[in-house]
């Protein structure tokens, strides 16, 4: 194809710049599909059979309840899913309440530098990357299975997401109150009681409000390790396959988060 | 107390409503308090015995070799339904967009369903996929395609309805289909936007297949949950270890990555 002769063409071929990011593009396709496809056939997923079988036996009857759920379940759906409401309030409560003072340690406009902030910050790292449903097994293990293993799983985990967002908004201040405070002959407790906190606040409810909706979210499934809420009695209808029950189980979890989050959504817009 | 200050006192109306949202999360508190049984006692041993867990968990690297194989397995539960979730996603997305879904009714659907998805944690989906599909890897990924689905069509059809109408318009005069519009006037706006979320839920997509092993759904939570049945705390120490540098190191390259794109 060297000799073809060249087609007249309006459009101009586009730069070397372009080509090149077009040929980079193409080699970074390539070598994503061949790493799936890797993936695909060293992760000794089971055969098609298997999970056509799985689909068969299973997948309609969960499809069939839920059309048709079991109603006799909804109380204990409703009790169960209250319980896990509050854990989710008290668990975002504790974690909020022990952020807060981390915060003001990460935050490298109040320690004076970025570096006094860094062991802070990688503290908050480190919570951050811990699971939670690790955090609730050890709880489980030293407090004893209920809600307030739950709870303080949450709290801990909390701490690592807060922490670092409440440390965000405080380097993100103005600083003028400060200096003003600061000249009009307040000391340092004046400065942070009436410059930081009044600034912060409104933002800090609403990440603690965001961070209830994902909290809300993983209390649902705590129960699971005998952390309280509504995971447990999810996961003993789930092993014994009573699919019309765990469809009541379901639509109740995801018809009081679609309430909550609207609800949350809606107070998070009118704060900020 | 009379005595002068000089402030003015806040006015009647803002002191009521400050007066009464207190005292509704006093309310609010009390009544957790009771529903939950929270156990103030629990809270304080509970906290001495967890600080005693973290003195026991010394790493046994001795147990690497038994981590790597379910390690890989994690990443690959990961890397598997981010890409199968985001192709799957994306019809999803300009569905559930307001500038590029074909009618109100079917808008109105893609949205809910989204809602739906959105609805239901990473681990529910996992344990859900268990009891249909039996314990492994392939639950994993099925559960992770669906929580993906719902991740990213959200936060793709937020950047679509917020692109430059301008290229919309002309194609649209220009006399171009539904999808010609798409491809070329929506695709270049936001495919950077897009690939920087496809990288961000991987990094979530990581985090989450790690736990899903808890409840059987493959990877190394499965491993995780064995040692901590067996009181293994060393091998315990060790995962904890390899999956914190693992996910520090797949954050560290997404955020490098992302930060390129855009």
């Amino acid at each position: 194809m060297v000799n073809a002769p060249r087609i007249p063409s309006d459009v101009p071929r586009p730069p070397a710049h372009v080509r090149r990011n077009r040929v980079l593009m193409i080699a970074g396709v390539v070598l994503l599909v061949a790493l799936f496809v890797l993936a695909l056939v060293t992760m000794n997923l089971p055969t098609w059979q298997r999970f056509v079988n799985g689909m068969q036996r299973n997948f309609w009857p969960l499809m069939r309840g839920l059309v048709r759920p079991e109603t006799e379940v909804f109380g204990l759906a409703w009790r169960s899913m209250s319980e896990t409401f509050f854990m989710a309030i008290l668990g975002t409560a504790l974690g909020a309440l022990l952020a807060f003072p981390i915060s003001f340690f990460a935050a490298g406009n109040l320690l004076g530098g970025t570096r006094w902030a860094l062991p802070g910050k990688a503290l908050l790292v480190a919570i951050r990357t811990f699971p939670e449903l690790v955090l609730a097994i050890i709880f489980v293990a030293a407090a004893g299975p209920g809600p307030t293993a739950g709870i303080m799983a949450m709290g801990i985990h909390s701490i690592g997401y807060l922490g670092k967002v409440f440390s965000d908004v405080i380097e993100g201040i103005d600083q003028g109150p400060m200096e003003a405070i600061r000249a009009a002959g307040g000391n340092q407790l004046h400065t942070f009681l009436y410059s930081v906190v009044p600034q912060v606040l409104p933002e800090f409810a609403s990440h603690v409000l965001y961070r209830f909706e994902i909290n809300l979210r993983a209390a649902t499934v705590l129960g699971m390790v005998g952390a309280g809420g509504i995971g447990l009695p999810l996961i003993q209808r789930l092993q014994f396959r009573r699919w019309d029950e765990v469809s009541m189980l379901l639509i109740v979890i995801v018809g009081f988060i679609i309430v909550v989050d609207a609800v949350s959504s809606r107070v998070r817009n009118r704060l900020v | 107390m009379p005595e002068a200050s000089s402030l003015p006192r806040p006015p009647a109306a803002g002191r009521i409503k400050a007066a009464l949202t207190v005292a509704l999360f006093a309310a609010l508190f009390v009544l957790a308090f009771r529903q939950t049984g929270f156990n103030f006692q629990a809270l304080f041993s509970g906290t001495a015995d967890f600080f005693r867990f973290f003195g026991r968990l010394v790493p046994d690297w001795s147990a690497l070799p038994q981590i790597w194989p379910p390690l890989i397995q994690t990443i690959q539960i990961a890397y598997v339904a981010t890409i199968v979730g985001s192709l799957l996603a994306m019809p999803i997305v300009f569905l559930a967009s307001s500038n590029t879904s074909t009618d109100p009714v079917t808008l109105w659907i893609a949205r809910t369903l989204l809602t739906v998805l959105r609805s239901i944690p990473d681990l529910l989906w996992a344990a859900l996929f268990v009891a249909v599909l039996g314990l492994g890897a392939l639950p994993g990924v099925v559960a992770l395609v669906f929580f993906t689905m719902g991740v990213l069509a959200k936060l793709g059809s937020e950047t679509v309805e917020a692109i430059d109408p301008g290229p919309l318009e002309a194609l649209r005069a220009a006399g171009a289909g539904r999808n010609r519009t798409i491809v070329f006037a929506v695709v270049p706006q936001v495919a950077a936007t897009m690939v920087s979320y496809i990288l961000y839920v991987f990094e979530i997509n990581v985090r989450a297949s790690v736990v899903i092993g808890l409840v059987g759904a493959g990877g190394i939570g499965q491993l995780l949950l064995r040692y901590l049945n067996f009181f293994d705390y060393t091998g315990v120490a060790a995962i904890i270890v390899v999956i914190f540098a693992v996910v520090l190191l797949i954050d560290g390259f997404s955020v490098w990555a992302r930060s390129k794109l855009i």
